[in-house]
C-alpha cells in the first residue's frame, strides 16, 4: 500500500457532484502534484483528503491507517499538515508566535496551565528554526498581518511545517505571487523536498512540472491521467488541452 | 370532537399571535438578510414607533393655539391613520441615522455592528424614558377596532383580530415589494451576494440606507400595532427584540417565508403552552429555538451566511 | 544560549501590582475621597466577573450576551446553600462557582460548535431560559422577588472566624478572591491554553488543522468563565444579602459586555478591570448628576465602538507606542508584542 492512498472518493454538495470517483496515491519521500482547470474539483479534493470535508464515498488511508472522515485535528495529529490557498494565519500574533502555537510540542500541552509557553527556550528556539527554514529569519517579531504578501505565503507554509508533518499538503502556494516570488518559493520547496513528503495543488503548470515527481490531472471530478512530468508532456489529453505547452 | 372544540380557540389565538410575531420579525429579517447585521436596536425602534404614534394621536398641542384645537377635534380614527403613516416614517429617519453611524463598522468583524446596535438600543430606550417617562402608558385606539365579540362560548378581542389581519396585510405588502418590484429584486440579490449587487451597478451605500430605513419603519409599524396589546413602556423593546431574533434563527437567516412560518410556529407554541402550562409559556419559544437549531444548524430554511464566520 | 525570543512570564507584573495596591488599600482612602466601602465590594465583584468573561470575549472572541445567567445562578446557589444546607461561606461560594460552571457547561454543549453571530444568538437564548426559570420557579428561587433572607455569615479561617457583617471585612475577603483569580487567569492566558484560545479567535479553522480540539477548548473556556461568573455571583449574594433574577436579565448581561469592551478587553488582560471601575464610577458620578446616566453611558459605549473598538486600554497602548517611537528615533531593540496579554 502506498504511503497515502485515496480510493474512489465521492463528494456531492446538494445535487452537484464535485468529485465523481477520485483514486490517488502519494509515495513517501516524493513530491506529488495535483493539477487541473479551475472548477475541476481540485480544492474540494484537497479538502476531503485533509479532513475538512467528509467524503460521501470512498476511503482514505495514510501510512496503513484508515483516516476516512476523521476531523482535521485528528488527521493533523497523525502527521499530516496543510497550508491554505486563502491565507489563514493568526494575524494578530507575531510571526514567531504563529509558529510557536502550531508546534506539536505546544499542541500536546494545550491543557497544561503550568507550562510557561512564552518563556520556554526550547520551544522558542524551535519556532525560530522553522521560521529560518522558510526564509523569515529576522522577521520573528513582526505581526503576521504586517508582513508583505510573499512573506505571509512563506509563513503559511511555516505554520504547516511547525507540526512536524510526515506529509505536507500545500494548497496553491503560488497564489498571488509574482514571478520573483514564485521562483523563490520554488527554491524553498526544492529544499523542503529533501526532508518532507509533499503534495501540491497548483494551477501554475510550469511550477509543478519543475518540482514534481508525479502529477495527477483532475478534471470533471475524476483523475483523467497521471504520471511523471515527462509522461504528461507526451500525453494526448494534456497536449490537446494545451496544459503541457506552458511547461 | 370535544378535543377539537377545546383546541380551536388556542389554535385561533396561536395563529393570530403568530402573525403578530411574524410582523415583529419582518423589519429585523430585512436588515439581517441584506446587511448580515443583527440589529439589537430593533426592539427600541419598535418602542419608538409606538411612542411617536401615541404622541401623534394624542399630542400636547397647547403651544399650537388654534391649530391644536382643530387637530384635537379631528376624529380619533383619522388621527390614528395619520399616526400609522407618519410615525413609521419618523422611525425610518432614526434608523437611517443609525445606519450612517454603522458605516464605520462595515468591513470589520460582525460583532462590532452588533455591539453598536446594542449601545443604540440602550440610548434610544433611555431617551424614551426622558421624553415620555418610565410609567406604562396606553395607546388610544379607534372604537372601530376595540371591543370584543363572542363566538362558540369564547370571548375574542376585536383588536387582536384587527392586529392579526393588519400583520397579514403587511406580510403580503412586504412580500409583493420583494418579489414584484425592481428594488425588491436588488434587495434579494444583496441578501445573497453583495458583490453581485455592486457588479450590477447598484449604489450599495444607498441600498443599505434604504434597507435600514425600511427595516426600522417596519419595526415602528409593529410597535404601533402591538403595543395596545402588550402595553407601552420604555423597555418593551427588550421583550420584542428577543422573539424577533429567535424567529429569524428558527426560520433561517435570509428566508422570507422561513420567518413567517417560524413566527406562526412560535405563536402556536406560545398559545398552546400558555393554555396548559401558562407560567412557562414564554419559555417554550426558547426551547423551540434550541430544539430546531440543534437539529438544523441554519434554521428551517436558512442558507449559508457570512455571519457564520 | 538562551533564546532571544523566549520571555518567561513573570508571576507578578507592574500593572498587576498597581491594581492590587490601589484596590487593596481602598478602605483606607476610599472614604476620604467621598467613596464608600460597599462600592469597593461591588467593583471587586464585577472585576472578578469581567476578568473571567474576558477570557471568553477578548481572548477567544466569543461574544456571550447571556452571561448574567451564570452570575445569577452562582448567587442563587450560594443563597440556597446557606439557607438550606450549610452555613459555611466557603461551601457557599464553592457551590456557587460549581453551579455557575454546571449551567455554563450545559449551555456550552449546544454552543461550542457555533461561531460569530450564531454563537451570540444562542447565548442570548440560553441566558433567557435560565432567567425565565429563575423568575418562574417560585418554590426554589422565590420568583421575581428572589431569596431575601441571606445573611453575611462568618468566614472560618482555621483558628479564627471572621464575621463578614461589615462592608470592610467583606471587601478584604472579596479582594483576596480577586487576587487568587487574577493570578490564576494570568497563568492560564500565558499557558498554551490561553495562546490557543487567541489562535481560535484569529482563525478557528487553522487552529483545528494545527491540531487543537477547538470544540473542547470553546466548551472549556465557556464553562470556566461560567465558574468564575458563579463565584462572583456568590460573593454578590453575600454583599446584597439576597439573590434575585434582575442580574440575569439581558440588560445586566449586556453591562458586562459593555464594561469589558469599554475597558479594552480585546487588547489587554487589564481591560475588564478598567471597564468595571469606569462603569461603577460612572454610575455613581453621572448618577448623582442625572437620573439618566445610562443614556450617557450608552453614548460613551457607542463612541468607543465607533472610534476606538480597542477601548481605553487600546488608547493607552497607542499612547505608549508613540512615546516609545519618540524616545527611540532609531529602533535599537524590539520587544515582542502579544496581541492580548500586554502590560
Amino acid at each position: 500500500m502506498a504511503f497515502f492512498e485515496a480510493k474512489h472518493l465521492q463528494k456531492r454538495f446538494g445535487d452537484q457532484v464535485v468529485l465523481e470517483d477520485i483514486t490517488l496515491s502519494f509515495e513517501a519521500g516524493q513530491l506529488s502534484g495535483i493539477m487541473g482547470p479551475n472548477g475541476a474539483g481540485k480544492s474540494t479534493c484537497f479538502n476531503v483528503l485533509t479532513g475538512q470535508y467528509k467524503p460521501d464515498g470512498g476511503t482514505v488511508h495514510f501510512d496503513g491507517q484508515d483516516i476516512t472522515g476523521l476531523p482535521p485535528r485528528k488527521i493533523s495529529g497523525m502527521g499530516i499538515a496543510r497550508s491554505f490557498q486563502i491565507m489563514t494565519l493568526f494575524d494578530e500574533f507575531s510571526a514567531i508566535d504563529n509558529i510557536m502555537i502550531a508546534l506539536r510540542n505546544t499542541v500536546t500541552r494545550a491543557f497544561n496551565p503550568l507550562y510557561d509557553l512564552p518563556g520556554d527556550t526550547t520551544t522558542m528556539d524551535r519556532a525560530a528554526d522553522v521560521l529560518a527554514k522558510v526564509g523569515l529569519k529576522g522577521r520573528e517579531l513582526e505581526q503576521a498581518i504586517n508582513l508583505p504578501y510573499g512573506e505571509r505565503r512563506a509563513l503559511e507554509i511555516g505554520v504547516a511545517l511547525a507540526s512536524e508533518p510526515r506529509l505536507l499538503f500545500l494548497d496553491e502556494p503560488t497564489q498571488g505571487l509574482g514571478v520573483d516570488g514564485t521562483a523563490r518559493l520554488a527554491d524553498l520547496i526544492l529544499e523542503l523536498k529533501e526532508t518532507y513528503s509533499i503534495v501540491i495543488i497548483e494551477h501554475d503548470m510550469k511550477f509543478l512540472f519543475r518540482l514534481a515527481d508525479k502529477i495527477s490531472v483532475i478534471h470533471w471530478g475524476q483523475v483523467i491521467t497521471e504520471g511523471s512530468p515527462e509522461d504528461l508532456r507526451a500525453n494526448e489529453w494534456v497536449q490537446a488541452s494545451q496544459l503541457g505547452e506552458v511547461a | 370532537m370535544d378535543v377539537i372544540l377545546n383546541l380551536l380557540p388556542h389554535l385561533v389565538n396561536g395563529l393570530a399571535l403568530g402573525l403578530l410575531f411574524a410582523l415583529i420579525a419582518l423589519g429585523f429579517m430585512l436588515i439581517v438578510g441584506v446587511m448580515e447585521l443583527i440589529n439589537l436596536a430593533h426592539g427600541s425602534l419598535f418602542a419608538l414607533g409606538a411612542y411617536f404614534a401615541m404622541s401623534i394621536i394624542d399630542p400636547n398641542l397647547s403651544y399650537f393655539g388654534s391649530f391644536g384645537d382643530w387637530y384635537s377635534a379631528l376624529p380619533l380614527a383619522l388621527r390614528y391613520v395619520v399616526a400609522l403613516a407618519l410615525a413609521p416614517a419618523l422611525v425610518a429617519l432614526v434608523g437611517m441615522g443609525l445606519e450612517i453611524c454603522m458605516r464605520r463598522t462595515y468591513g470589520k468583524k460582525a460583532e462590532y455592528g452588533l455591539l453598536l446596535t446594542y449601545g443604540a438600543a440602550l440610548v434610544i430606550e433611555e431617551t424614551i424614558r426622558i421624553t415620555w417617562g418610565s410609567a406604562e402608558q396606553v395607546m388610544p385606539i379607534p372604537d372601530a377596532v376595540s371591543g370584543a365579540f363572542f363566538a362558540g362560548g369564547m370571548i375574542y378581542s376585536n383588536y387582536r383580530f384587527y392586529a392579526a389581519f393588519f400583520a397579514l396585510f403587511m406580510i403580503i405588502v412586504v412580500w409583493l415589494f420583494l418579489e414584484k418590484t425592481p428594488y425588491g429584486a436588488t434587495i434579494k440579490a444583496g441578501a445573497h451576494d453583495s458583490e453581485m449587487v455592486r457588479a450590477l451597478g447598484v449604489n450599495l451605500t444607498r441600498l443599505r440606507l434604504l434597507v435600514f430605513g425600511l427595516g426600522a419603519s417596519l419595526s415602528g409599524i409593529a410597535g404601533i400595532i402591538l403595543t395596545p396589546i402588550w402595553g407601552l413602556r420604555p423597555h418593551v423593546g427588550v421583550d420584542v427584540v428577543i422573539p424577533a431574533f429567535l424567529i429569524i434563527v428558527v426560520g433561517g437567516i435570509g428566508s422570507f417565508w422561513g420567518a413567517v412560518i417560524a413566527g406562526v410556529m412560535v405563536g402556536l407554541v406560545v398559545a398552546f403552552s400558555g393554555a396548559y402550562v401558562s407560567e412557562w409559556s414564554m419559555m417554550s419559544m426558547y426551547l423551540l429555538l434550541i430544539v430546531v437549531v440543534t437539529f438544523r444548524t441554519r434554521g428551517l430554511f436558512g442558507k449559508k451566511s457570512a455571519l457564520e464566520n | 544560549m538562551k533564546s532571544p525570543f523566549a520571555i518567561s512570564t513573570p508571576v507578578f507584573t507592574r500593572p498587576m501590582l498597581l491594581m492590587f495596591v490601589v484596590l487593596g488599600t481602598f478602605p483606607l482612602w476610599g472614604t476620604s475621597v467621598g467613596l464608600y466601602n460597599y462600592l469597593g465590594v461591588e467593583i471587586i465583584i464585577w472585576i472578578i466577573y469581567a476578568l473571567g468573561f474576558n477570557l471568553l470575549l477578548g481572548y477567544t472572541g466569543l461574544p456571550s450576551f447571556g452571561h448574567g445567567a451564570y452570575f445569577g445562578i452562582g448567587a442563587y446557589a450560594y443563597s440556597l446553600c446557606q439557607l438550606n444546607v450549610f452555613e459555611s461561606v466557603w461551601a457557599g461560594i464553592l457551590l456557587g462557582a460549581f453551579a455557575g460552571g454546571v449551567a455554563a457547561g450545559l449551555a456550552a454543549c449546544f454552543l461550542s460548535h457555533r461561531r460569530g453571530i450564531y454563537f451570540a444568538l444562542m447565548t442570548i437564548a440560553f441566558g433567557q431560559v435560565f432567567w425565565f426559570i429563575a423568575i418562574k420557579w417560585h418554590t426554589l428561587t422565590g420568583g421575581e422577588d428572589g431569596l431575601l433572607n441571606v445573611y453575611r455569615g462568618t468566614l472560618s479561617l482555621g483558628p479564627v472566624d471572621v464575621s463578614l457583617k461589615s462592608n470592610e471585612a467583606l471587601f478584604y475577603f472579596a479582594f483576596a478572591v480577586l487576587v487568587v483569580i487574577t493570578l490564576l487567569l494570568w497563568r492560564i492566558v500565558h499557558s498554551p491554553y490561553g495562546k490557543a484560545l487567541q489562535a481560535i479567535r484569529m482563525s478557528e479553522m487553522r487552529a483545528g488543522f494545527v491540531g487543537y480540539n477547538v470544540w473542547l477548548m470553546k466548551w472549556s473556556v465557556f464553562t470556566l468563565s461560567g465558574v468564575i461568573a458563579g463565584l462572583a455571583g456568590s460573593i454578590f449574594a453575600i454583599a446584597q444579602e439576597s439573590a434575585y433574577p434582575d442580574v440575569m436579565s439581558l440588560h445586566a448581561s449586556g453591562f458586562i459586555v459593555m464594561m469589558t469592551l469599554i475597558g479594552g478587553g480585546f487588547v489587554s488582560f487589564w481591560g475588564p478591570v478598567i471597564g468595571a471601575i469606569i462603569f461603577f464610577v460612572a454610575r455613581d458620578f453621572l448618577g448623582s448628576l442625572t437620573e439618566t446616566w445610562l443614556l450617557w453611558y450608552g453614548l460613551m459605549f457607542m463612541a468607543v465602538m465607533l472610534f476606538k473598538p480597542e477601548g481605553i486600554a487600546g488608547v493607552w497602548q497607542d499612547f505608549m507606542k508613540k512615546q516609545k517611537a519618540k524616545s527611540a528615533a532609531t529602533p535599537t531593540s524590539q520587544t515582542p508584542k502579544n496581541s492580548v496579554a500586554g502590560e
